[in-house]
């Protein structure tokens, strides 16, 4: 056990060092030092980005493992059950029925602040209704998941539709963001809302390990159950919603990075498996970020290569498994 | 633990119908009775798994469902028949899981010498650091009774513990099961579907039909030709073997 956990440690040090490399390749690579205007230009763009895809990249990689952890399967993850198009379609609705000139909508930390709470009333009740329903069955969870994926799109879309040209035009600019254009204004406002939700269910991440042997056998150890999953549950949809409202969706990112932390890390203790999914998702993000600005020139969105890869590595753990 | 008038319903049908009987301590008791008589529903709510409908378990002298969660369970432990977990997990890591609810996440040295004990009386020493979805049925249900063991709880509630195991494994899992009770006096409550297991390995026997008690006491009492052919509407026939009835059916 001690030279598992020692092995980890180094894993996990290694993969910091490799974060850390793509964290200074993205700031430093192709920056003009002589200029001293420039350089400043430079990190001004760059610094927010940065900024908001670690934010990302630690919202989606805890709220990912901890959603599997929850639902006791390693490949569902909250974006596959719909979650980013529940918070797209709140955003929209927000806006269409209050009015893109209301206080509400026209100040990002507010908007912001009424989108998460609303997202996490609906989501709550959504999923954990969902959960009990299906008796957490996978393979039902999944289809209705992906059935509710395209019914919040629709939604969302018929809102959009019959919108006043100019409402959506302002919708737009917050409701499409990517990586190319990151809600820059609620990165303080999320790391807050992110460091106070690591505070208030730390004692929930604490059970995990014990959660993952089940409800019976988490029963028996003497956990609250019901209650610990709803507030799981809660802070997961909280983090998708950070990383929805920053980035805007991104399907399988969550998938890869639980997943490789899950195979790389192969232990249950979450500590670790949190952390790697966490360093995973920078590596990946800013790895990636670095291949489109300076390889491929912008011209194709990383949300290109998350998707295909992503979807490739779903397939593959899809197939690699006996038993699902 | 007294269980007294325990009713369950799933959605408008009774399986569960006024069971009340009281199980004596350091004993082993068998709960048995053909599919669908109750007798797991009953054990789920004596291990507050389940909540009943109505009736009451009163578990030392004090109503189940009103216990805090984290004191039973220092006290009561149970084994259910659904054990998929999905992590990688190492035998010994899994034990270490049964000393959760006295020193939570932190493993003391002292805990360190019980989870040591669990799994040498299983004698699991070998594997322990196999991971658990490498071994056999019969090595994994060794190491889930070697976690129970590690709670080390009076009372240990098993469901089925001898399903999906050759007779090997599952005498094996008897006679741990007499040892449990025998040298370390805990009181064992089990869900059998073997007759003859529980006729050679319990003090008491509780057998269910249609939600209700058919009858409850001691091995003698209970297996004996008519009331096994009631119970299981199938013809019996009963031997005398060490002492013991043993039951034919056909």
């Amino acid at each position: 056990m001690n030279s598992l956990s020692s092995i980890n440690n180094k894993k996990i040090i290694v993969m910091t060092i490799l974060s850390l490399i793509c964290i200074l390749g993205y700031v430093l690579i192709n920056v003009n030092f002589s200029d001293r205007e420039l350089l400043i230009f430079a990190f001004k763009i760059r610094g927010p980005k940065l900024a908001a895809m670690v934010i990302t990249a630690f919202a989606i990689g805890a709220a990912s493992i901890v959603f599997q952890s929850v639902i006791n399967n390693t490949i569902v993850t909250p974006c596959l059950l719909g979650m980013n198009s529940l918070y797209t379609l709140i955003h929209t609705a927000v806006v269409f029925f209050l009015g893109s000139g209301s206080v509400i909508a026209a100040n990002a930390n507010l908007s912001f602040i009424t989108d998460v709470i609303l997202m996490g009333i609906a989501a709550t009740f959504i999923y954990s209704w969902l959960f009990k329903k299906t008796k957490h069955n996978v393979l039902y969870v999944l289809l209705v998941g992906t059935v509710l994926t395209s019914f919040f799109g629709s939604i969302q879309s018929s809102l959009t539709r019959i919108m006043d040209p100019n409402e959506y035009d302002t919708l737009l600019t917050t409701l499409v963001a990517n990586f190319n254009n990151i809600n820059t204004e609620i990165i303080v406002l999320s790391v807050v809302l992110l460091i106070f939700l690591a505070f208030a269910l730390r004692k929930e991440l604490a059970l995990l390990d014990v959660l993952t042997l089940g409800k019976e056998q988490a029963i028996n150890l003497g956990v609250d159950y019901d209650k610990s999953i709803r507030r799981l549950l809660l802070g997961v949809t909280l983090c998708i919603a950070v990383a929805t409202a920053m980035v805007g969706p991104i399907s399988f990112l969550g998938l890869i990075i639980a997943n490789l932390s899950r195979q790389l890390l192969k232990t249950y203790r979450h500590t670790y498996l949190v952390l790697g999914s966490a360093l995973f998702g920078i590596i990946v993000l800013l790895g990636g970020q670095i291949i489109v600005e300076h390889v491929y020139s912008y011209s194709v969105p990383i949300s290109v290569f998350i998707t295909v890869g992503g979807g490739l590595y779903f397939l593959y753990l899809l197939l690699s498994r006996k038993q699902v | 633990m007294i269980i007294k008038n325990l009713l369950k319903q799933y959605s408008g049908k009774t399986v569960v119908d006024g069971v009340s009987f009281e199980i004596p301590k350091g004993k082993v008791v068998s709960l048995i009775g053909p599919n669908g008589a109750g007798k797991s529903t009953v054990m789920s709510m004596i291990s507050r798994l389940t909540s009943p409908d109505g009736g009451i378990v009163e578990f030392d002298g004090k109503d189940i469902t009103k216990w805090n969660s984290k004191d039973l369970s220092k006290k009561l432990a149970i084994l259910t028949q659904t054990n998929n977990i999905q992590m990688k997990l190492t035998v010994r890591e899994l034990v270490a899981f049964g000393r959760f609810p006295h020193s939570g996440s932190k493993i003391t040295s002292e805990d360190e010498k019980i989870i040591d004990d669990a799994i040498n009386y299983m004698e699991l020493k070998e594997f322990e650091h196999r991971f658990i979805d490498e071994l056999s049925g019969g090595q994994r249900q060794r190491a889930l009774i070697a976690m129970v063991i590690a709670q080390n709880t009076d009372y240990i509630l098993l469901d089925e513990p001898t399903n999906n195991l050759d007779i090997y494994h599952a005498t094996n899992m008897m006679k741990i099961v007499r040892r449990l009770c025998d040298e370390l006096g805990k009181t064992v409550i089990l869900v059998l579907h073997e007759i003859n297991y529980a006729a050679f390995y319990s003090d008491y026997i509780c057998a269910f039909k249609d939600g209700k008690v058919s009858k409850f006491g001691t091995v003698e009492e209970v297996i004996t030709k008519e009331n096994l052919s009631h119970i299981y509407n199938v013809d019996f026939e009963i031997l005398n073997v060490e002492g013991r009835p043993l039951s034919i059916y056909y």
